[in-house]
């Protein structure tokens, strides 16, 4: 038993294997990476027809498209002929994608267009079709989140995302025009488990104590950080939630003093338009409040100070792939631009003042475990707050309830 | 200032930095001073239009200092210990009391068993003081495919 619970005892651990295990990764990779819907990318990431980009996506190497009708695609990029990366290039824009190996040539609806010596296969026409570019079986897309899974069994996707999907679109609403990815993705790896970097997002009983030295730097701007009356949710299928209204101003929304003086004449604007927008309690769930959500598996959403997409791919037990996109509102101004990226990069990524220490934090129990392992104390514990919650109170975002929901739902997805 | 001035300036700031002597590298920065590192996909993209790893203003920059100071940067203690080779300078462009150089870098770091190797270049706007270059413009970029495993930027690149 990895998943280790007594609700009558108020006690909650995790076996430390799920971390390090190489037996428990493959099982994750087929029963997880493999069967349920995964985040691919952004819409706004290949805006034109003829976009690409590859990117790797449960260990397999995908090409990420619109096609010339503009539509949506994701292919596995390898030749169906004898398995060569077929698009080498990492983003551009292509009619077509030709293997360099034999040249055969697809186009980017996944049609083998092109067959060199095509004569020397007896019925050419079923050949060609039988051999056009795999498309990844299930594509959808939920406010510009493009979800794919590599099995066709499969429920729909807000099906999948569930309550989710409501967090979704209230960050997607933030914007009169929408939001919209930059250029510029961070992309960088941390010798940790993947789960851990999910429990560190939905742990908000870390930030004071990890962040010391950045809520230092907040409260020389004049900020001061509070976790009081702040609340994590369980949103059901691993998803999680936190509502934070204590760490940070908004961009646009909520003013804080590091943003200057410029930035608060325009929040008063701004919330003016969202209201008109959106109605008065709408524009306040959409603004108010920060929250990072999480989507079972491999999506976070952090909407704070600004907005960060962050996608995690497992490679190992002890390794995760990090992609970090910075998300902004189309058509800002410049100046609010350009504050935008300084103020979420001065917090997120591996060079900020803060992300650092949260993968100091995962790297450390990554090595730390190897200390119990083979012994009666290879356990995490994960109990914190459960007396509150069994009393009926709501889930404090410095409490542990949203891991409990995230690894209740893995043990059942594993068969655990 | 000529191409010697800016190595000289140059190999110091890398010993400052190699010795963890924040404050004095901090100095190096003209008041209003910036430093930024670009993501690994970087086309030319400016830091006021796409992502980057660090797009500090001056003060960010101290901020980063008195983060990297206190033992409560976690990422940092205990330090790393890093190496830094800068070679291949050139003086690209003189302006009126500015300069546009470049440099090639090579940084090892070294902490909790692991090496990690930092390449790229730097793309500096320096301005000519009476007590010699300062930084206007910082700019370390990486010429890497992406931060390998544990490679994050908790230092100065």
């Amino acid at each position: 038993m990895v998943v280790d619970e007594d609700r009558d005892a108020l006690t909650f651990r995790v076996h430390r294997s799920a971390y390090r295990s190489l037996e428990v990764f493959r099982r994750e990779m087929a029963s997880i990476w493999g069967a349920t819907w995964l985040y691919l990318g952004h819409e706004t990431e290949i805006p034109s027809p003829g976009d690409f980009l590859t990117r790797t996506l449960g260990g397999r190497p995908l090409i990420f498209c619109r096609d010339s009708s503009g539509a949506v695609r994701a292919f596995l990029n390898s030749c169906t002929h004898r398995g060569a990366i077929l698009c080498r290039h990492t983003e551009g824009n292509a009619k077509f994608f030709q293997c360099f190996y034999h040249a055969w040539t697809f186009s980017n609806s996944g049609e083998l267009h092109a067959l060199p010596d095509s004569e020397a296969y007896p019925d050419v026409d079923a050949f060609k079709e039988r051999m056009a570019l795999r498309r990844v079986p299930r594509l959808q897309i939920h406010e510009g989140f493009v979800f794919v899974a590599f099995t066709p069994d499969v429920p729909e996707l807000l099906t999948h995302i569930g309550r989710a999907a409501h967090y979704m679109s209230l960050t997607a609403r933030i914007g009169p025009a929408g939001l919209t990815t930059l250029p510029g993705v961070q992309l960088y790896s941390v010798k940790g488990n993947w789960k851990l970097a999910v429990e560190n997002a939905m742990d908000g009983y870390h930030f004071v104590p990890t962040h010391n030295t950045f809520v230092g730097y907040l409260r020389e701007t004049g900020f001061a950080v509070t976790d009081e009356d702040q609340y994590a949710y369980d949103l059901g299928g691993g998803h999680g939630l936190l509502i934070l209204t204590g760490h940070n101003g908004r961009i646009g929304m909520v003013w804080e003093p590091r943003f200057g003086e410029g930035e608060r004449e325009r929040i008063v604007a701004k919330r003016a338009e969202m209201t008109q927008r959106l109605g008065a309690e709408l524009a306040a769930e959409v603004a108010d409040a920060s929250r990072i959500l999480y989507v079972f598996p491999n999506l976070l959403l952090f909407d704070l100070e600004a907005l960060t997409i962050r996608q995690l791919e497992p490679v190992e037990p002890g390794r995760t792939d990090v992609r970090a996109w910075q998300f902004v509102e189309v058509g800002e101004p410049p100046a609010v631009r350009a504050l935008r990226l300084k103020t979420m990069v001065s917090f997120v990524g591996p060079g900020g003042l803060a992300t650092p220490d949260d993968i100091e934090a995962y790297e450390s129990v990554q090595r730390g475990i190897a200390a119990t392992a083979g012994t009666e104390y290879d356990w995490s514990d994960m109990s914190r707050g459960m007396a509150n919650e069994k009393r009926g109170n709501r889930g404090r975002s410095v409490d542990e309830g949203v891991m409990r929901s995230f690894w209740r739902h893995w043990a059942g997805v594993m068969g655990e | 200032v000529n191409r010697a001035d800016v190595e000289d300036f140059l190999y110091r700031e890398a010993m400052l930095l190699d010795e963890w002597r924040l404050d004095e590298w901090f100095a190096l920065f003209e008041e209003g001073g910036r430093m930024e590192v670009p993501t690994t996909d970087n086309q030319g993209w400016d830091s006021g239009t796409a992502g980057y790893f660090v797009a500090d203003d001056y003060d960010l920059i101290r901020a980063r200092v008195k983060r990297l100071k206190s033992r409560m940067a976690h990422a940092e203690n205990p330090r790393s210990r890093t190496h830094r080779m800068v070679s291949n300078v050139v003086v690209l462009e003189r302006g009126e009391r500015t300069v546009r150089v470049t440099a090639n870098f090579a940084i090892h770091r070294y902490r909790d068993g692991g090496a990690y190797t930092y390449v790229g270049r730097y793309e500096h706007l320096l301005l000519a003081t009476p007590d010699g270059p300062r930084f206007r413009l910082r700019r370390a970029v990486p010429v890497m495919e992406s931060m390998d495993p544990g490679a994050r930027l908790s230092f100065i690149l």
